[in-house]
């Protein structure tokens, strides 16, 4: 190490000699006839070799001529004699001792008052790094055939939503080339379709917030593709080895089933259009038949109305289901409790109607029965408990054990002792008993309070598939 | 006293609220789909509230259409929409601001206290 590590050392020689020992870049100096005088540490490690071999001999027959490397050759032969320093130079060589290398060389002309000039040559080895990179772009490609491989258009963005590349059935649906995808922002493709603010603002925060994009739809009129509708999906994407975070944006073009979901909802429309109509026939007929009966039979027409409005509300709510949904309990009360409390004006304007239900499902088929059933209860409680026209009526819903608990509880005179055997009996009509009956379930007898009166129902729980059932709300 | 459109094309519907209505005092008007309900708007005839079933003739939303067309021609008419179906959100958005919504089947009783609360506004 005679060059680094002179005999007379002035305190800057010490200091450089260190610096060149710990740098982690193998360093050799070669002098004018590429003998080498002189290597640190990191160059021995690297090329595992010792100061003994390596110095005093000619670079090309180090390591029984290993180094003797044709780009090597060309570098100090053709390039450094002609400039000063060369940077950046790669080699790439199969070394016996240590296999295939790719090395990065930076190269240095030094002259010295009393010397022939020396070079002074840096060698980084930067196989991992290059392995790393070509392992990448491997991915990268085996990424790409895949996305090829999918039938649903898709396209890759950058952050400044510039398109990255884009899958073949993008360029084939789109009737786009892959150059004229390539680099454009998203939101100028075709016809500005996608230039959607909704969209650009959810897009915007794809990556900062890593938050994707979900069934975000747009409809329009594609050039040769007609009108069509679109989902998007978005999400954040990362490269491996790549700090760099780049956005997936998949198409799927549901106009199809978008077109049969429409169809569906103009049947149903029309199904539930004529339905409805023959129910408003049945309450005019009832209305008109009422103002020609008596005074005491006059409420027997209402609760029948009534009873009509409950089936109808509920087939508002099936009709928003397709066939096997459930249907949830808890919305059905809210919706009975609504209408109910709608009705209650002039004397009975005092009453409250309070709902307090847990998230239950039942089975369409019983759904009806369960309608009215609620329907007759709240009716009677409303049409007994409060002479005085002011109450609180509880409807609640819960799940105890493998059962659905019905509650309908008021805080109005109660009921006499002796009648609180056959409460539906004498709060209303035989109806309760076969709703009850026709649920499956049965009344629990309640302990009869000195104020107001609770009818406990419990009905068999439906059992939800494996999956789940999709609830219909109101 | 006051005069009251009513469009629906169900007759028996149509003559049941015609005579439900008249029973309370009130003068009626009626048609049976957008075209004939237009042409009584656009007559001189004085009328004061609108009542309208939204499907009309296989329009699925004819009497949303009818009663922007309506306010058009007589700003100050107040309206009460009637329909079967399930009233969505993006329906809902087709309705004329300040306007009453009745869910069918409706009762008499219903029927009075939506025209009343419009006729008293």
């Amino acid at each position: 190490m005679s060059d680094i590590d002179l005999g007379k050392k002035t305190v800057s020689d010490i200091a450089a000699s260190d610096i060149v020992e710990t740098v982690p870049s193998a360093l050799i100096i070669l002098d004018k006839n590429l003998n080498i005088t002189s290597a640190n540490r990191a160059f021995y490690q690297t090329f595992r070799t010792s100061a003994d071999e390596t110095e005093g001999c000619h670079i090309y027959e180090l390591g029984n001529r290993q180094w003797d490397i044709p780009a090597l050759r060309t570098l100090l032969e053709s390039v450094i004699p002609h400039r000063a320093s060369v940077e950046g130079f790669e080699v790439e060589h199969d070394f016996p001792t240590i296999g295939r290398r790719t090395m990065l060389v930076n190269a240095r002309k030094i002259f010295r008052p009393g010397d022939g000039g020396s070079i002074l040559l840096a060698i980084e080895d930067v196989s991992e790094e290059r392995a790393a990179r070509s392992e990448s772009k491997r991915n990268w490609q085996l990424t790409q055939s895949i996305v090829d491989t999918i039938r649903d258009p898709l396209v890759v963005l950058e952050d400044d939503m510039t398109i990255v590349t884009a899958s073949k059935a993008f360029l084939t649906i789109f009737g786009i080339t892959e150059v004229e995808v390539r680099g454009r922002r998203f939101s100028e493709l075709g016809q500005h379709q996608w230039d959607v603010p909704a969209l650009r603002h959810l897009m915007e925060k794809v990556l900062p917030e890593n938050k994707p994009i979900e069934s975000f739809e747009i409809e329009d009129n594609f050039p040769g593709l007609g009108r069509r509708v679109f989902n998007l999906n978005a999400r954040k994407i990362s490269q491996p080895g790549n700090h760099a975070h780049r956005m997936l944006l998949v198409f799927e073009d549901i106009t199809d089933r978008k077109q049969r979901e429409r169809d569906a909802l103009s049947l149903t429309n029309e199904i539930s259009h004529r339905i409805k109509n023959n129910l408003q026939v049945i309450v005019g007929l009832i209305s008109y038949e009422a103002k020609w009966t008596a005074a005491p039979c006059v409420q027997g027409y209402k609760a029948m109305q009534a009873r009509i409005g409950a089936i109808a509300q509920l087939y508002d709510l099936i009709s928003q289901s397709s066939r096997g949904r459930t249907v949830a309990v808890d919305a059905y009360l809210r919706e009975i409790a609504k209408v109910m409390s709608a009705s209650l004006i002039g004397d009975m304007s005092g009453v409250v109607i309070e709902v307090k239900g847990e998230q239950l499902e039942i089975d369409p088929d019983r759904a009806v029965p369960f309608g009215l059933l609620v329907n007759e209860l709240a009716t009677n409680a409303i049409k007994h408990a409060f002479p005085h026209g002011t109450g609180h009526i509880m409807l609640r819903v819960e799940q105890v054990g493998d059962q659905i608990e019905l509650v309908v509880a008021d805080n109005g005179i109660g009921m006499k002792e002796k009648d609180s055997e056959k409460i539906p009996e004498k709060r209303g009509s035989d109806y309760v008993a076969i709703f009850v009956r026709q649920l499956g379930g049965a009344i629990v007898p309640s302990k009869q309070e000195s104020t107001g009166t609770t009818v406990r129902i419990r009905l068999p729980l439906l059992l939800v598939p494996p999956g789940g059932a999709e609830r219909v709300a109101a | 006293m006051a005069v009251i459109l009513i469009v629906e094309d169900d007759v028996f519907i149509r003559e049941i609220a015609v005579m439900t209505i008249e029973d309370w005092g009130h003068e009626t008007l009626s048609a049976s789909d957008v075209d004939e309900a237009l042409v009584i708007l656009r007559s001189t005839k004085s009328i004061d509230l609108l009542f309208t079933d939204i499907y009309l003739q296989m329009a699925v939303h004819g009497g949303c259409e009818l009663a922007h067309q309506a306010i058009r021609l007589r700003p100050e008419l107040r309206v009460l929409y009637t329909t079967g179906n399930f009233v969505t959100d993006a329906m809902k958005a087709l309705l004329v601001e300040g306007t009453h919504f009745l869910r069918k089947p409706y009762t008499p009783h219903q029927l009075q206290r939506s025209v009343d609360g419009l006729l008293a506004a």
